[in-house]
Parts: structure tokens; C-alpha cells; sequence
């Protein structure tokens, strides 16, 4: 048995036309505005205009055999182009899904017959329009979402009317207006008000296509803040040294569109000597650009669930992939990329601007309960030396060290952690405007002892040094805080300022959990699912570290996600319900005479009492004249009738009086 | 109010672009869904409204005359008691008026079909104004009988395509198609002239006949004032000429064919316009069915409407003959009940011929004709 879809009708309404080549339009300039490719999406309009002009004028002809031909061979183009552009670059590698997605769109308006093709060209304008909404990072484009949104409610308008029949485009302008505005008001009032949940996510997602960069050679190795590359462009090779810092500036880095706002990792270090962090492991492994979660080791302890992230770099940079720790699968569009020993990860070469890729990471269970539940084996001391090693920890600051601890159990872990991070955040000013170290003088020890003041690299390093000194494995990791978050778009914008460090204590049985000495973070420095709810601007108030929302933890499951929508929905519904009723209520009646009342109850009476009722369509002088009977109920119905029509015609109702001596004559 | 697919397919974007957004964190895609799902709910709300003030109808709006119609042939001042907007012939078009309208306020979409006469009518439109929206369909050339509005729809819904609500409802009757007539003598009756100029319609004369409502058109001169007001209404005087011819027809109860009965009406209304015209009245019946009220013997618009319903008429209830002076058959066969009843009549001295159409033969004077129209 062959499973057809029923027949689609050929689509007459040109507006429809208009309205999806307009949509296609609107798509196509959002991605030239957004994805900043531009060449295709303006061929690709000026292609389907023609286009659809093309079908609309051969809507009810055949499909001719040579018609048939060149667009299958104009799609096979655009799928070699595809191809070409992916793999190797061969048009600069700029969006190639996307730009074969339009041309797609504009060869198939040469063949667009049916409803049914116009939606699917309207669906794969829709797909050109996600694509440029992954780049979008403003509120602008809310204008093209709405704009998009407008084509499809005048597609939906104009097909539906040309098949009622009505073959122009004309409604009642206030109320399809008023409808609109509704709809605009409702929807984005929902996306305001209602949580936007985070399911769990199919994978990173794929916006630019890898292009045929691999690790080779050496390359040019912009300044990344805090870190000193060596040769390295991945930046295996790089250092952190406390002895100076620069002024790190407003300029925006990367954007991040994320499920849940973290610190996004870069490097990690785990030698400290003479104020200099080095990573000592240089061993590395090397992945595909996309690496699946059965390609990682699994996440320890615990987890909430996992969220994506999506990273838009803004500004070239060293080929260091951010993302929040721990990562369960990974998308990089190079041929090449690699893992380090730390969980860090590498691009082949530097990032260039406008380069996107996409995370899906692991949100462990970091509460303060989970982790007091520490069990099984510590890091081993013999393996991984550098992570006990104080390095030239002076005595004192061991000291100060214990002396944070001393009221703390020695096997409570979380309890030592916590009691020295938050002694120092106690303790120490926070401050990016500090001098240079003197020469000679430690830099932790300066911190420490002499001037009490220090940036978040000082805090990170004391604090690993001296939890190693308490014989805790600890390290130091460094990369971006979490950024200026907007609770509408769900995303964030990372700045130069926002670099950060601190500090990865090992927990047993829940691995490198993230510790954050540095005053006005949050010394938990986990993760957690935030409060969704994109415009109440309360979201603002909390860092976004510590919020947890259990509603939005559990909207992480994904069969909740509906959840919000429904509840907005119904809500939605009672509220026109209720303006319906209200306005229904509010509605004038015409005021009735005491008589009128009285005499249409005794006709109803009298309709009872002969068992026939009045049919609808019936007039009471019809209703009057099938009545071939006599008797009193009939004459009393004859004059009941004449009553009743004197005064539905006239106007002339009797008084209540007339009608009780009517009345009274009922057997 | 029911959903159609396109409100599924909607919901189910909605839903597939909301559980996009959750696991791609592409928050526009949010936004996308609840514009959706608010268009549907908005949608809902303007449906209602919609269906709640919406009243559909249909009416004749214009005839256009055929090739044989005798419309051209009738004197003017016959048209005043005519049916409005104007009778309808054999072979005429009639412009079918579908109407819309609406209470308080503009509203649409909405559509409406009907099945009339046979054929299948629709019209729809986005917006019907306060004043009412109307589209003309032509139908014809249209045979004789009765044109009935059936399965009369009124489809409605909201701009997006989400809901609709379908009222059905009968239509009724919105016109009668009456035969075609001509003259069948080519005697010019003295008192032509002055019935086609004073006595076009029943009630004119100088001998009282009685007294009836009074009808659009009657002069004021006639309204009998003191029964008028005692009944309640207005009355009017009737008078009839002195000698008044009255000439009975009388058809066959079951003609066999259609074609038949068209032809047989087509005789008959012939016969009425020739007697009417010259000033006198006809009585209209046949057995078994329900004659023309004796009141409308003079009116050729009532003969003709009787006769455009021939032979789809209630039952007689009485089972009189009307009176007559002289009484003409139209029949296709002899020997039925056509020809008892002339013979019958003539046995009690009534003036009787008849008409039969085709090869049957009856026992009174008669004349023989085909199906072909003029006879």
C-alpha cells in the first residue's frame, strides 16, 4: 500500500505569493544583517521573485519535462556548491547551509504550483531565518522575528480568503489590525513573562560548517589577557605571570547563548613557580570537529543535566575553545581539534572573527550537600605530584592558611575549602587598579602580607597554593566570567574585562569542582540552571551563579518544558473568555414592559398546555392557524396571538392587568 | 466553532519551535512559538465574534429576459402588480443575489453556497461592511417551476484559517418560473382596450362584487372606510364588470412527461391571457389538486404563478369545480379524467373545448399540438 499525502489545491491567491516571497525576503536579509554573508541572499531574493512571478503565471500548467530538468540540475548546483563551500572553502566557507538553503528557495520558486509549495518555501525561509537567529544578539532582531511572523499571518489570511472565495485581500482593517496587535502584545508579553525552560539538548549545534583547518605549523598568536602564549597557538605553551598585569578594556570578546550562565574555562595550570603559572602535561588528543559524548569521558559524581552553549567570537584570538567545564560533546568548525590533559580544548589556529561553535556541557551536582558528601580515593599524590606541589609558598602564608582551617574537621573537605575562600574573600580587597610587584618580592606573599589588595589572579593562586599547602589537590584555571547577562535575548556578552581565575579544587567522587576566592563571587563558583524568567528584571538582581530555580532544573527534563507555554495558554484563553463575558454582559438590552414579560410568559403557557410547541420559523399567526381544534386553550391562543402580535408590531403590550384576566382563562 | 488542520499544523510549529528553543537556546524561537500560539488564541476569540453577528440570505435580484419571452409584449401598466423585482419566463436568466450581512459593525471572512435551482452558488469575502455585502450569480435559462434554495451554508471563521463554523439552513422558494404564453386567437375583444388600461387587475369594474384587504396599488377611492375601521385594517371595495366572462381551466392532474406539463401550462396561461385581456376571469384547476383562489381569477400574475407550480400543487381539500361559463381542457390523453370532467360539464350546458397534446383524442371540441413552442 502507497502512503500519498492528500492533494494539495494550486494556489490562486497571488497576495499568498507575495507574502511568502516576502517572508523568504525577510529571511534573507536578517541572515545579511546577522550572518554577514551577502552576495546569495541578494541573488537569491532577486531569483525568487522572478520566481514566483514565473509559477503564479503557469500555476494550472503542466510541469513541463525540460522545466522538470534544469531545476533538478540547478538544485544538484546548489548542492555541489554546498559541498564545495563546506569542505573546502571553496567560496570562502562563509554559511554554506545557509546560502544553499536560499538558493534552494530560489530555484524551487520557479515550481511552486501548490499551497503546499508555498509552505515549504516558507518553511525553508523559516530555517534561513533560525540560522541568522543564532548570530543575533540584539533586540533588533525581534523586528525581523515579528516581520517573519507578519508574511506568515498575511500567507495565512490570504489563502484562507481566496478559498472562501473572496479574491482580493480585504478585511476589517480595525479588527485584523486589532487581532495582529493582539497576537504581537500576547506573544511578546509570553516570551517576557514565561520561563524559557532548557530541555536536554540533542547536541552542539552545527552554524558554521568546519572548514579544512588542521594543526600545523605555527602561527600568529594575538595576546590573550592574563595568559602569555608561547609559540604554541593553542596555547599549550602558556603561562600565567602575577608579577605584572595589564588593563584589560570594555571590548567585547565573544558572545555566549547558553542554557545556564558558567565561568567559560579556557586554560588550566597546574605549576606555580616564582609567580609564573605553566602547565606541565603537555600530552593532548585529537578530535574531529565534532566529538560526540561517547568520544569523552564521562562527567564524575552527580549531574542536573547538561546544557548548550552557543560562542560567537567577536574579536580574533588565540585558538583556545571556551566552555563551560565539565564538556559532554563539542562542535568546532576546523577539521582538527584537541583535548588537553585538563579537559581544555584547542582550536588548530586562532579563532577568527565571526567564528561560532557550540557546547553541550555537563551540570554537575555542586550543592554544598552534595559535596560534603565526598567519597572515594583522593587524586594520587604519586601521579600527579604537581597538584600538591606549594611551590615557594612561604611559611607564613602556610600558616595564615591553617589559621583559616583551625575550627574546621580535617576530613571535611568542602568545610576547609570553603572556610579558607571564604576567609580570603573576608579578609582581602578586590581591586584591578594595583601596581606592579615589586622586583624581588613574591607576588603572593605581596598580597598577602604587604599590600591586601589583589586581582583575581593573586586570589586564584593564594588560594590553590595554600589549599595544597593543607593537602588539597587544587589548580588553577583561567578564562571568562560569565559576563553581562540579558535575561530577554537569554545570552550573554563577554568583555575583555571579564577575564578571569580561579581556583579547581579536587572533591573524590565529584572531581575538579570550581572555587572562586575572589571578593564579590560567589566561592561556590558552580553552575546552576537560572531563573528563566527572561524579562522580569528580578533575574538581574541575583548572581547568576548562585540563583537555582528548581522549576527551571526540572524544565531541564524536557516533557516540562510545555509546561510554562500551557499554563500561558490557558491563561490566554480565560482572560478572552472573560472579556467575551464581560462584553457580552456589558451589552444594552432593551428595557421590557411588566406587561410584555407577563404576556410572553402566558403565551409559553399556552403553548405548554396544548403540547405544540412554536417551531421556529413558525410566525404566532402560523403557529395560531395550524391549530384545528377548538376549544378554550385555542381560543385563548388566537387571542394571546393577536396580542403578542400587536405588540412585537405595533408596539402596543397590554397592561399586566389585560393579561392576568388572559391569564385566568387558562382551563 | 471547529478547529481546521491549518490550526494543527500551527500548534504543532508552535510546539516544534518551542522545543527547538529549549534544546538549542535560540530564545527567538520562543518568541516565534508564542506569537503562534497567540495568533491562535486570538484567532479564536475574533472567530467567535465573527459567527455571533453574521446573517446570511439570498434573493432574486434581476431577471434577464430570454429570446421568447413575452415580457416584451405585455403592456406596461400589467407590471404594476407584477412579482418584484420581475416575473420570470421559461428560457429567462435570473440573477441570484447572495447576501451577507452583518450586526454592529464590519466583520468577515465568511462565505456562503447554496444549491439553487439545481446549481451550486458561493461567494465569499474578507470583509463584509456594515451596509451589507452582496455578489450577483446568473442562473439560466431556467425552466419552468418553482427555484428552491437549498443546503443554504454559512461558512465563517477567523483571517488566519485557524476555526470555522458552518450554518446550514434551508433557503426556501426564491422565485417561480412561469410558462410562456401567447395569444391563441387573433380576435381583438372589444373591451381590450379598456381592460388593459381599467381593469388589469380583479376589483375593477362598476358592479360591486364585495369587499377585500386592501393591496399596494389599489386607489384610495376604493377603501371602505367604516369596515376598515372596524376590522382593523384597510378594506377595499371590488367591483366587476357586468357580463364577465369567466372561462375555467381545467389540466390533467398527472401529465406524463415534463415536457408535457410545460406545454400544457404553456396552453393554459395562453388561454388566461387571452381571456383576462379581454376583460374577463378564469378559474384555474385541476383534479385532485388545489385551484386558483376564485379571488385571483383576474390576475394573470396569480394564474401564471399557479401555473408555473403546475403540477407540484397541494391537494385539494374541497373537490369542487369552479364556476365558469365556459370551460377549456388540457390534456395529453383522452378518455382520463380531463375528458369526464368537460363531459360532465357540458352535460350541465357548459361552453367546453379542449387542447390535447400529442396523438390522445377527447370527446369534446378540441385542438392537437406538439411539444414545439409557439403551438
Amino acid at each position: 500500500m502507497r502512503l500519498r499525502l492528500p492533494a494539495s489545491p494550486v494556489e490562486d491567491s497571488g497576495y499568498a505569493r507575495i507574502f511568502a516571497l516576502a517572508a523568504f525576503a525577510v529571511a534573507c536579509l536578517s541572515l545579511l544583517a546577522y550572518g554577514q554573508t551577502y552576495q546569495v541572499p541578494i541573488v537569491a531574493v532577486v531569483l525568487a521573485a522572478l520566481g514566483h512571478r514565473f509559477s503564479f503565471a503557469r500555476r494550472h500548467g503542466e510541469r513541463g519535462f525540460y522545466r522538470q530538468v534544469l531545476i533538478a540540475g540547478l538544485m544538484f548546483a546548489a548542492i555541489a556548491y554546498f559541498v564545495f563551500d563546506s569542505i573546502v572553502g571553496f567560496f570562502v566557507g562563509q554559511l554554506p547551509q545557509a546560502n544553499f538553503v536560499m538558493l534552494l528557495v530560489a530555484i524551487t520558486s520557479f515550481d511552486l504550483k501548490t499551497r503546499r509549495n508555498l509552505y515549504s518555501s516558507m518553511w525553508m525561509s523559516l530555517a534561513v531565518i533560525y540560522l541568522a537567529a543564532v548570530f543575533a544578539w540584539d533586540y533588533l532582531f525581534g523586528g525581523f522575528v515579528l516581520a517573519w511572523f507578519a508574511c506568515l499571518a498575511g500567507f495565512w489570511a490570504a489563502s484562507r480568503l481566496r478559498q472562501m472565495g473572496s479574491f482580493n485581500l480585504r478585511l476589517p482593517a480595525r479588527l485584523a489590525a486589532m487581532v495582529l496587535a493582539a497576537t504581537l502584545f500576547a506573544g511578546i508579553v509570553a516570551f517576557w513573562l514565561v520561563p524559557q525552560p532548557s530541555a536536554q539538548p540533542n547536541g552542539p549545534l552545527v552554524i558554521s560548517l568546519p572548514n579544512n583547518v588542521s594543526f600545523h605549523g605555527e602561527l600568529e598568536n594575538p595576546a590573550l589577557p592574563l595568559v602569555q602564549f608561547g609559540s604554541d597557538p593553542s596555547g599549550s605553551n602558556g603561562s600565567v605571570d602575577l608579577h605584572y598585569r595589564g588593563r584589560l578594556s570594555d571590548d567585547i570578546v565573544f558572545y555566549v547563548r547558553t542554557g545556564a550562565p558558567a565561568y567559560w574555562r579556557g586554560l588550566v595550570f597546574d605549576s606555580y613557580r616564582n609567580g609564573t603559572w605553566i602547565a606541565t602535561d603537555s600530552a593532548s588528543k585529537t578530535y574531529p570537529s565534532y566529538v560526540e559524548a561517547r568520544q569523552l569521558p564521562p562527567a564524575e559524581g552527580a549531574q542536573l543535566g547538561s546544557f548548550v552553549q552557543t560562542f560567537r567570537i567577536v574579536r580574533p584570538g588565540p585558538g583556545v575553545i571556551y566552555a563551560a567545564a565539565p564538556v559532554e560533546s563539542i562542535y568546532y568548525p576546523a577539521a582538527q581539534i584537541r583535548r588537553d590533559a585538563y579537559g581544555d580544548w584547542r582550536a588548530p589556529a586562532p579563532h577568527r572573527a565571526n567564528t561560532t561553535y557550540s557546547v553541550v556541557s555537563h551540570l554537575p551536582d555542586y550543592t554544598p550537600g552534595a559535596l560534603r558528601g565526598t567519597t572515594g580515593p583522593d587524586i594520587s599524590r604519586a601521579h600527579f605530584p604537581a597538584y600538591y606541589d606549594v611551590g615557594n609558598l612561604s611559611a607564613r602564608a602556610q600558616a595564615l592558611a591553617r589559621s583559616y582551617v583551625a575550627n574546621v574537621e580535617p576530613g571535611d573537605r568542602y568545610g576547609l575549602v570553603m572556610a579558607l575562600t571564604t576567609g580570603l574573600q573576608r579578609d582581602y580587597a578586590y581591586s584591578q587598579q594595583l601596581g606592579r610587584v615589586p622586583p624581588g618580592t613574591d607576588p603572593i606573599d605581596w598580597f598577602l602580607f604587604d599590600v591586601r589588595v589583589g586581582y583575581c589572579e593573586q586570589f586564584a593562586t593564594a588560594e590553590t597554593l595554600m589549599l595544597r599547602s593543607l593537602g588539597i589537590p587544587a589548580r588553577l584555571a583561567t578564562g571568562y566570567a560569565t559576563g553581562e547577562y540579558s535575561p530577554i535575548l537569554d545570552q550573554t556578552i563577554v568583555r575583555e574585562h571579564d577575564a578571569h581565575a580561579w581556583v579547581e579544587a579536587y572533591f573524590p567522587g565529584h572531581g575538579w569542582v570550581p572555587i572562586d576566592p575572589s571578593p564579590g563571587y560567589s566561592a561556590l563558583a558552580a553552575t546552576r540552571f537560572p531563573d528563566r524568567w527572561a524579562a522580569s528584571g528580578l533575574a538581574k538582581l541575583f548572581p547568576h551563579l548562585t540563583v537555582s530555580a528548581p522549576g527551571a532544573v526540572l524544565g531541564s527534563l524536557g516533557a516540562i518544558a510545555a509546561g510554562p507555554a500551557l499554563v500561558a495558554l490557558v491563561a490566554a484563553l480565560l482572560v478572552g473568555l472573560t472579556w467575551l463575558w464581560a462584553r457580552r454582559r456589558g451589552l444594552p438590552r432593551r428595557a421590557r414592559s411588566p406587561g410584555q414579560v407577563a404576556l410572553l410568559q402566558l403565551y409559553e403557557k399556552v403553548q405548554r398546555r396544548l403540547g405544540r410547541r412554536r417551531a421556529p420559523e413558525q410566525t404566532p399567526l402560523e403557529y395560531a392557524a395550524a391549530s384545528t381544534a377548538s376549544g378554550d386553550v385555542e381560543e385563548l391562543l388566537r387571542e394571546v396571538t393577536e396580542a403578542v402580535n400587536q405588540g412585537a408590531y405595533a408596539n402596543r403590550w397590554p397592561e399586566p392587568e389585560e393579561v392576568s384576566q388572559l391569564e385566568n382563562r387558562l382551563p | 466553532m471547529l478547529p481546521r488542520p491549518r490550526l494543527l499544523g500551527a500548534l504543532f510549529l508552535g510546539g516544534a519551535l518551542f522545543t527547538y528553543g529549549a534544546t538549542s537556546e535560540v530564545a527567538w524561537l520562543f518568541l516565534f512559538a508564542y506569537l503562534i500560539w497567540a495568533a491562535a488564541i486570538a484567532s479564536y476569540a475574533y472567530a467567535l465574534w465573527n459567527a455571533a453577528g453574521m446573517r446570511s440570505g439570498l434573493r432574486l435580484a434581476a431577471v434577464e429576459p430570454g429570446e421568447n419571452s413575452p415580457v416584451h409584449d405585455l403592456p406596461e401598466a400589467l407590471f404594476r402588480d407584477a412579482p418584484l423585482p420581475a416575473p420570470i419566463f421559461e428560457g429567462d436568466s435570473a440573477r441570484i443575489e447572495l447576501v451577507l450581512e452583518t450586526a454592529g459593525g464590519q466583520r468577515g471572512p465568511a462565505r456562503i453556497a447554496a444549491s439553487v435551482g439545481g446549481c451550486e452558488l458561493e461567494a465569499g469575502t474578507g470583509l463584509v461592511p456594515v451596509s451589507g455585502w452582496r455578489a450577483e450569480r446568473t442562473l439560466g435559462p431556467l425552466r419552468r417551476g418553482s427555484i428552491e434554495a437549498t443546503a443554504l451554508l454559512l461558512e465563517v471563521g477567523d483571517p488566519f484559517g485557524f476555526f470555522r463554523q458552518r450554518q446550514r439552513r434551508g433557503g426556501g422558494e426564491v422565485a417561480a418560473v412561469m410558462p410562456l404564453f401567447t395569444s391563441l386567437t387573433e380576435e381583438v375583444h372589444v373591451r381590450e382596450v379598456e381592460s388593459v388600461l381599467t381593469a388589469t387587475r380583479p376589483g375593477h369594474g362598476n358592479e360591486l362584487y364585495g369587499v377585500r384587504e386592501y393591496r399596494s396599488g389599489d386607489p384610495l377611492r376604493r377603501i371602505h372606510w367604516k369596515t376598515s375601521a372596524r376590522r382593523g385594517e384597510l378594506v377595499v371595495r371590488e367591483f366587476e364588470p357586468p357580463g364577465l366572462r369567466v372561462v375555467g381551466l381545467l389540466l390533467e392532474r398527472d401529465p406524463p412527461f415534463d415536457e408535457v406539463a410545460d406545454q400544457l401550462a404553456r396552453l393554459a396561461a395562453s388561454e388566461a391571457w387571452d381571456c383576462i385581456r379581454s376583460g374577463g376571469r378564469v378559474t384555474v384547476w385541476a383534479p385532485g389538486l388545489e385551484p386558483l383562489p376564485m379571488t385571483e381569477g383576474r390576475s394573470l400574475w396569480a394564474v401564471l404563478d399557479w401555473l408555473a407550480r403546475y403540477p407540484a400543487l397541494p391537494p385539494d381539500k374541497v373537490g369542487i369545480a369552479p364556476p365558469a361559463n365556459e370551460v377549456v381542457g388540457f390534456c395529453s390523453r383522452g378518455g382520463g379524467d380531463v375528458d369526464a370532467e368537460l363531459g360532465r360539464l357540458r352535460g350541465r350546458g357548459v361552453e367546453v373545448r379542449g387542447w390535447v397534446v400529442g396523438d390522445g383524442h377527447l370527446e369534446v371540441p378540441h385542438r392537437r399540438t406538439g411539444l414545439a413552442w409557439p403551438p
